[in-house]
């Protein structure tokens, strides 16, 4: 069995995020790069399938500030083999793009399972996954919680909205995109990190020049402007809740 | 002249003879049991033997296991020990010197020393203790068979014990009684006790053949139960009369309570962490047959009162069931073999990780064993395998990213003095004479701002030339540390390092007794080179005291104040916040646990990033109705960020707030500027 994990950074929301001169991007001064968080669930899942039936997880991601920290985590979760994707990224990149730099490195690696995060929350052209399938000619399944392998089929569970889980079959190679891991992400100890960041190696590929096409084109980037909407009611405990009783009961809910 | 006589009355060598063996055979049996128990701990444990400054540490003994002054801590308990403790020791003592008398001295010198008055002394001494021992037997009776509080282990094999203790001294005593009857030495009244009770016994020539009967018995008797007591000794709970000492003198007298001990780590400086007896160090199995089971850290425990199930006794006799169960056929060469003891009696994970680390079971311990210690060294090894809760996940996810337990940009973490006149120096940019260390929680939490807003204008009035580290300051790995996450420490130590040595300052002053106890005690002597770290009220306190610091205002509340653990107990800073609350002219009521026994408010040890679990009581609440009930108290003072936010909520979720308000020391002194 053999796992192959693309995985991608986007901003940090923790930090300010700040649009640049020309209106219509983030100023990469300011942004912080962090895993994508289903990026990191699709890591926990390899793993999970890694320890349950054995096999190699192939961690791939772009290379941006920070990525070997990403890629270490990921080695001292489990990860065998891990390969940073290197390219001139800073001026733009998109699903599309990267899906495109990504199928010949996937191919050659010939995987039996390839999980991607379903989303990115900078993603404009939706999921990579998606788009990485049509380029590797695979199955994919989105929303992915759960994958258990049987000879060359997996059974996947898969979310959908309102609460509704679907279980299907999907033939291998597939790809999948990880909503949850079926357990959460785990602790690594940064002892651990550290350890593996001696002993274990990060691979470089050359994504060769960047297409950039089919995706959407931003035209301006701002933050979203604050209203005063909101109505602060004060007063005694019980007085405020009958408010808000009044108020509910109005917009007819009650 | 009075003279003692070996074996008056007992005409037969063979007997003395009989008598000599199997005592001494028994004390022979003894030490061979007690070794093969005593083996169990180097053979499972890692063998470092410290014995560095042994005058310290003999001195540690005598004052710990001799004087007992931690027992006596205690005033019932301490008495009932020392009484029983201190008259066996005597018996012990007068054994000996009846048996160097007569078998040493006198082939020597061809005389005895106990006679004359000599004698008469140690009779009476001997006899005196009788009543001594029977006062110390009265009271562990009455405490244990009627009034059996939680604390102690109500098993049966104490009750035999205590009662082959009885049996021995009341043998001892009837034999000297009959014996007074028989000899009728003119000095029977030396010997008080012996001597009253030869008053009941029959007189006359016509009872002699029977007294002489039970006094032959009695001789026999008394003896035997000695030897039997010798034989069973290592598996009763008077094996501490050896462990204890022992355990004394190996525990380290040089570091601090503050300061934990590295992870051991195996030739090649892989960690070992705790998983199996094998990892534990010899002196923490020590630990195991030292403790008393006394219970004293149990009652202290604030996580045991709250009714989590943590008990540190029960850590601590956990690992010890483990070794006796475990220890003769353990096979550390195989380590896939040997039991974990995570999830063993005792030493379950949500016990582990309930601890507050709060140090009240360590400081309370008569016989100096480190709970604290191996509760952490449990937790580290549960981290390694990363199985830990998911709130302290994130909570360590965030330190590890972004230095703060928060969750936020290390770049708002002086947000607070950003609209602060006159600006605050930034340390690393200009020489300063205090570096304010300002910690996770005054930095990030908006409740708090204010306060440490407060701090710095205090500080400029003073005139104190500080400045702060802006973003460049890390959470100081205090509770990380004692979460068991021993590389994110040493990653925020060296973080915290560098930013140090980038600036010039002479001394760190903190309002967080946990960074305080860290960077005192733990962090690197070239981090901090020797400079000295102040915690906020020592800093205050030597301001008043040089008049730098004026306090106009005498605001005539009447408070109470509480103890943070990382600073009392930990570092033994009672006195500076206390003078500095008087200095504003308020009135201190203290709560009944305070000083060394003040107790914790719960969010030590990393517990403030945890579920809470199940709780009959939260500590704080607990510490908010200890304080209500004081008469006329109004505020309650805190020196510790955490513990205003831990027992603002207290007072809320008690409903005391028309009757409590929760103050930090900086408010008091603000006030009365
Ligand atoms: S440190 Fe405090 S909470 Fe932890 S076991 Fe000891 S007394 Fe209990
Ligand atoms: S660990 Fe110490 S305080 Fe606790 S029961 Fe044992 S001897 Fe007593």
């Amino acid at each position: 069995m053999k796992i192959v994990v693309p995985v991608q950074l986007v901003p940090d929301l923790v930090e300010e995020l700040v649009v640049d001169k020309s209106g219509k991007a983030l100023d990469l001064d300011t942004v912080r790069w962090i895993i994508s968080e289903p990026d990191d669930h699709a890591i926990e899942q390899a793993i999970l399938m890694k320890e349950k039936s054995g096999g190699e997880v192939i961690i791939l991601a772009p290379d941006f500030e920070g990525v070997d920290d990403v890629l270490f985590a990921a080695a001292a979760k489990g990860a065998d083999r891990l390969v940073k994707i290197t390219g001139d990224f800073e001026s733009g990149l998109n699903a599309h793009a990267l899906a495109r730099a990504l199928q010949p490195l996937v191919k050659d690696m010939n995987p039996d399972l390839v999980l991607t995060g379903v989303q990115t929350h900078n993603g404009l052209d939706g999921p990579i996954g998606a788009l990485l399938a049509e380029y590797l000619q695979m199955p994919y399944i989105g929303y992915v919680s759960g994958v258990s392998v049987q000879g060359n089929k997996a059974l996947i569970s898969k979310d959908y909205p309102g609460g509704l889980k679907a279980e299907m079959e999907v033939s291998l190679p597939a790809v999948l995109g990880v909503s949850s891991a079926e357990s959460a992400p785990r602790y690594v100890p940064i002892s651990k990190i550290r350890m593996v960041m001696k002993t274990s190696k990060v691979e470089e590929q050359d994504a060769g020049d960047l297409d950039l096409s089919g995706a959407a084109v931003v035209t301006r980037m701002s933050p979203p402007e604050s209203a005063e909407r909101a109505t602060m009611i004060t007063g005694k405990v019980d007085d405020v809740a009958a408010k808000i009783v009044a108020i509910i009961q109005e917009q007819g809910l009650l | 002249m009075p003279i003692r006589i070996d074996f008056w009355g007992i005409p037969w060598e063979w007997a003395h003879l009989l008598i000599y063996v199997t005592v001494i055979g028994a004390g022979v049996v003894m030490l061979v049991r007690f070794y093969l128990q005593a083996r169990l701990w180097w053979k499972a444990g890692q063998v470092k033997l410290c014995w560095d400054r042994p005058l310290l540490r003999l001195w540690r003994v005598i004052q710990y296991a001799g004087i007992q002054t931690r027992v006596l801590e205690q005033k019932y308990p301490g008495v009932m020990h020392i009484a029983i403790a201190g008259s066996f020791f005597i018996f012990f003592l007068g054994t000996a010197f009846a048996v160097l008398n007569t078998r040493i001295y006198e082939p020597i010198f061809k005389d005895v020393f106990l006679k004359g008055g000599i004698y008469l002394f140690y009779e009476v001494v001997l006899d005196l203790f009788v009543p001594v021992f029977l006062l110390g037997f009265a009271l562990a009776g009455y405490r244990r068979w009627v009034v059996k509080p939680k604390r102690l282990t109500l098993e049966p094999k104490f009750t035999w014990m205590l009662l082959l203790l009885l049996a021995i001294v009341v043998t001892g005593t009837l034999v000297e009684a009959y014996r007074l009857a028989l000899q009728k030495p003119e000095w029977a009244p030396w010997s008080p006790v012996g001597y009253l009770i030869s008053l009941l016994l029959p007189s006359g020539s016509a009872a002699e053949a029977g007294l002489y009967q039970v006094y032959y018995f009695l001789y026999g008797f008394h003896p035997l139960l000695v030897v039997v007591a010798f034989i069973l000794l290592p598996s009763t709970p008077l094996l501490h009369i050896f462990t204890t000492p022992i355990n004394i003198f190996f525990s380290d007298p040089a570091r601090p309570v503050g300061q934990l001990a590295a992870i051991p780590a195996d030739k090649e400086g892989i960690p070992i962490y705790s998983r199996t007896l094998c990892n534990l160090t010899w002196s923490q199995l020590l630990n195991g047959d030292a403790c008393t089971e006394c219970g004293r850290c149990q009652e202290a425990c604030p996580a045991y009162a709250a009714g989590q199930p943590l008990n540190p006794k029960q850590v601590i006799l956990g690992v010890r069931n483990v070794l006796h169960r475990d220890g003769p056929a353990l096979d550390c060469s195989q380590p896939d073999k040997v039991h974990e003891l995570v999830g063993e009696t005792g030493l379950t994970e949500e016990v582990l990780w309930s601890c507050t680390s709060c140090g009240a079971c360590v400081a309370e311990c008569p016989v100096l064993i480190e709970h604290i210690g191996t509760i952490v060294d449990l937790r580290r090894y549960l981290v390694s395998e990363g199985r830990l809760d998911a709130m302290a996940q994130d909570a360590l996810n965030n330190l590890g990213r972004y230095g703060n337990s928060f969750g936020q940009s290390e770049r708002a973490r002086a947000k607070w003095a950003q609209a602060f006149e006159p600006k605050i120096k930034d340390a690393r940019k200009e020489p300063v004479e205090y570096l304010w260390f300002v910690g996770d929680y005054a930095s990030y939490n908006p409740a708090l701002t204010d306060i440490t807003a407060k701090t710095a204008e205090v500080f400029q009035q003073a005139g104190v030339d500080f400045g702060i580290l802006y973003e460049g300051e890390r959470n100081a790995g205090n509770d990380v540390r004692r979460v068991g996450e021993e590389g994110l420490f040493e990653m925020l130590v060296e973080k915290n390092s560098m930013a140090f040595a980038k600036s010039e300052f002479k001394a760190i002053v903190t309002t967080d007794p946990h960074s305080y106890n860290t960077l005192k005690n733990e962090y690197p002597a070239d981090a901090v080179g020797g400079r000295p770290v102040l915690h906020y009220a020592e800093l205050l306190d030597q301001l008043i005291a040089s008049g730098k610091l004026r306090l106009t205002k005498k605001l005539g509340y009447k408070v109470t104040y509480h103890d943070p653990c990382y600073l009392g107990r930990y570092n033994n800073v009672y006195d500076a916040p206390r003078r500095v609350i008087q200095a504003t002219g308020c009135e201190i009521v203290e709560m009944p646990r305070c000083r060394k026994h003040a107790l914790c408010c719960g969010a030590g040890g990393g517990r403030i990033w945890m579920e809470e679990g199940e709780m009959k009581e939260r500590p704080s609440e607990s510490r908010i109705k200890e304080a209500v009930a004081l008469e006329g108290v109004q505020v309650f003072v805190v020196a510790c960020p955490k513990d205003t936010t831990m027992y603002r909520d207290a007072v809320k979720t008690t409903g005391h707030e028309d009757r409590l308000v929760v103050k930090d020391l900086i408010e008091l002194v603000y006030e009365a500027l």
